[in-house]
């Protein structure tokens, strides 16, 4: 008599002779302590869970349901132990000469170092996707689980205030590495190794799956296993199908334009940025403050908000394509090579300088701003208490 | 470093090769793909196969889809992408180049 312990490989139950339950684990921690460091690790011994669990199945019928420890070291055998990976050098002689597209490939395989391990913390990386300059205040965001824009507020003020702001940016954008990977954007907001887990799923086609199933009963099935998995991960995936998954295209890349000319025009493109935001919040400012938008005067029957609203939208009608073509610029720029920091840090700089000279300017050469800004404490005093009448009238 | 051990290190070298032959013919699975080589010289096992197969995909040379399969769960079909059929053809030219050397060698 020998005692069983019931196993789940990859959605199937099957019961196991205790010795050859220790087997089948000994076989999978080897193979898992080969394939580490190996970024696909996770995804092969998937594959290897479920070709153990393909040769278990026709073991199994109506009067036998444990699978014995001999059968379970016979299919191990038949599985033969795990290679590892010899990584994205060629595999050996013969390969290696007939391999032109070698150093390319390699890049890309190397590109994604390993897996963090399993219930890693926290990490601090850039996020360009919805970035302002670089990602650094969004990944910041991510890694303190607060809004973006709060951290961007936060890093303006101190950039007015001190100055260091800029440095700390600057720093930053050189220093902490963009999240490229799923991997890296998931240890970006401290989520898991089961979100990462994931996504792996998801991408390796579950749906993909799902359409391709012409019966019913067997997309129910698959459809039932599918969430049944994701349920025992507790993952809440709204979330991570738009921050992960979704890598805008390289708008720029078809067009072939070379990387100086993008390094180039970037800051122009900055710059122009600059100056439109400056000239909306002077304008706005000036709306507020003497009623009228650079001299022209409001129409009596137009109420100030709406001048505002029109403002906003006319401002992002014209930065929308400018702030396009800098991601775009970025985009196109692609891997980042040896002047990648050079280019960011100059964009940078240009960029905040500009905005610096345009507010300095504006405050010292334009006496309704200048009295807009020493008027503004007041301003504020008065619109919170206009709100707070607002609120008693009511 | 017998000769055997020689044929070893040059089938290992190979397999790369041998598989994205057996790929090009058709769509297959693992367990296609082990039976066809297992009569040959190339036999071989999913403990090899998988990371193999794993670290073609990340190289380009190849994709799966999932496929429903007669009986148990799906089973991932794997097919060549461009750049894997541009990579066999490189190396089918290159395998010839090798042998030709060899015969034209041998001839001299």
């Amino acid at each position: 008599m020998n005692k069983v312990i019931t196993i789940n490989l990859r959605g199937t139950a099957f019961q196991l002779e205790e010795s050859g339950y220790d087997a089948l684990r000994a076989y999978l921690e080897t193979a898992a302590a080969r394939l580490l460091g190996n970024p696909d690790q996770e995804e092969i011994l998937s594959d290897i869970e479920w070709a153990i669990a393909e040769k278990f199945r026709p073991l199994l019928g109506n009067h036998k349901t444990v699978v014995v420890t001999q059968e379970v070291t016979a299919a191990l055998a038949e599985m033969g132990p795990i290679e590892a990976d010899p990584g994205p050098a060629p595999n050996s002689g013969a390969g290696g000469g007939g391999t032109p597209g070698g150093p390319g490939e390699s890049g890309t395989a190397g590109e994604e170092p390993a897996a963090p391990a399993g219930g890693s913390p926290r990490r601090l990386y850039r996020m360009p996707e919805g970035a302002m300059i670089a990602g650094v205040c969004n990944g910041l965001a991510a890694y303190l689980g607060l809004d973006p824009t709060l951290v961007r507020l936060a890093f303006v003020f101190l950039a007015i205030f001190w100055g260091t702001g800029v440095v700390a940016y600057v720093i930053m954008a050189i220093v902490v590495p963009e999240a490229r990977s799923p991997e890296e954007k998931a240890a970006a907001s401290g989520d898991p190794s089961t979100a990462q887990e994931f996504i792996r799923r998801a991408r390796e086609g579950y749906y993909e799956a799902i359409k391709g199933f012409p019966n019913r009963q067997a997309r129910r099935e698959w459809k039932r296993q599918f969430k049944r998995e994701m349920r025992a991960h507790k993952y809440f995936w709204g979330q991570h199908w738009q921050g992960c998954w979704t890598k805008p295209a390289p708008p720029l890349s078809g067009l072939g334009l070379a990387e100086p000319f993008l390094a180039f025009i970037l800051p122009f493109i900055s710059v122009l940025h600059g100056i439109v935001n400056i000239l909306w919040v002077c304008a706005t400012v000036s709306l507020l403050t003497p009623g009228n938008v650079f001299g022209l005067a409001l129409p009596a029957n137009v109420p100030v908000w709406v001048a505002v609203l029109i403002l906003f939208i006319l401002y992002g009608l014209i930065a929308w394509p400018l702030k396009a073509a800098r991601r775009a610029c970025y985009w196109g720029l692609g891997r980042p090579g040896p002047a990648w920091p050079l280019i960011l840090l100059l964009d940078a700089m240009v960029w905040l300088v500009v905005v610096a000279t345009l507010l300095w300017l504006a405050v010292h050469y334009f006496p309704q701003l200048h009295d807009a800004v020493q008027n503004l404490p007041a301003l504020v005093h008065q619109a919170g208490n206009d709100i707070r009448t607002w609120g008693h009238g009511k | 470093m017998s000769v055997n051990e020689k044929f070893t290190a040059l089938r290992k070298g190979l397999l790369e090769f041998v598989v994205l032959q057996i790929i090009a013919a058709e769509k297959v699975y693992v367990a296609d793909i082990l039976k066809q080589l297992s009569p040959t010289e190339f036999a071989t096992q999913e403990g090899t196969l998988y990371p193999l197969l794993s670290k073609m995909r990340r190289e380009g040379l190849l994709d799966y889809e999932w496929q429903e399969s007669e009986a148990g769960p799906p089973r991932k079909y794997y097919q060549l992408t461009a750049r894997g059929r541009g990579q066999l053809r490189e190396t089918l030219e290159y395998w010839n180049q090798i042998n030709a050397t060899m015969k034209k060698l041998a001839h001299q």
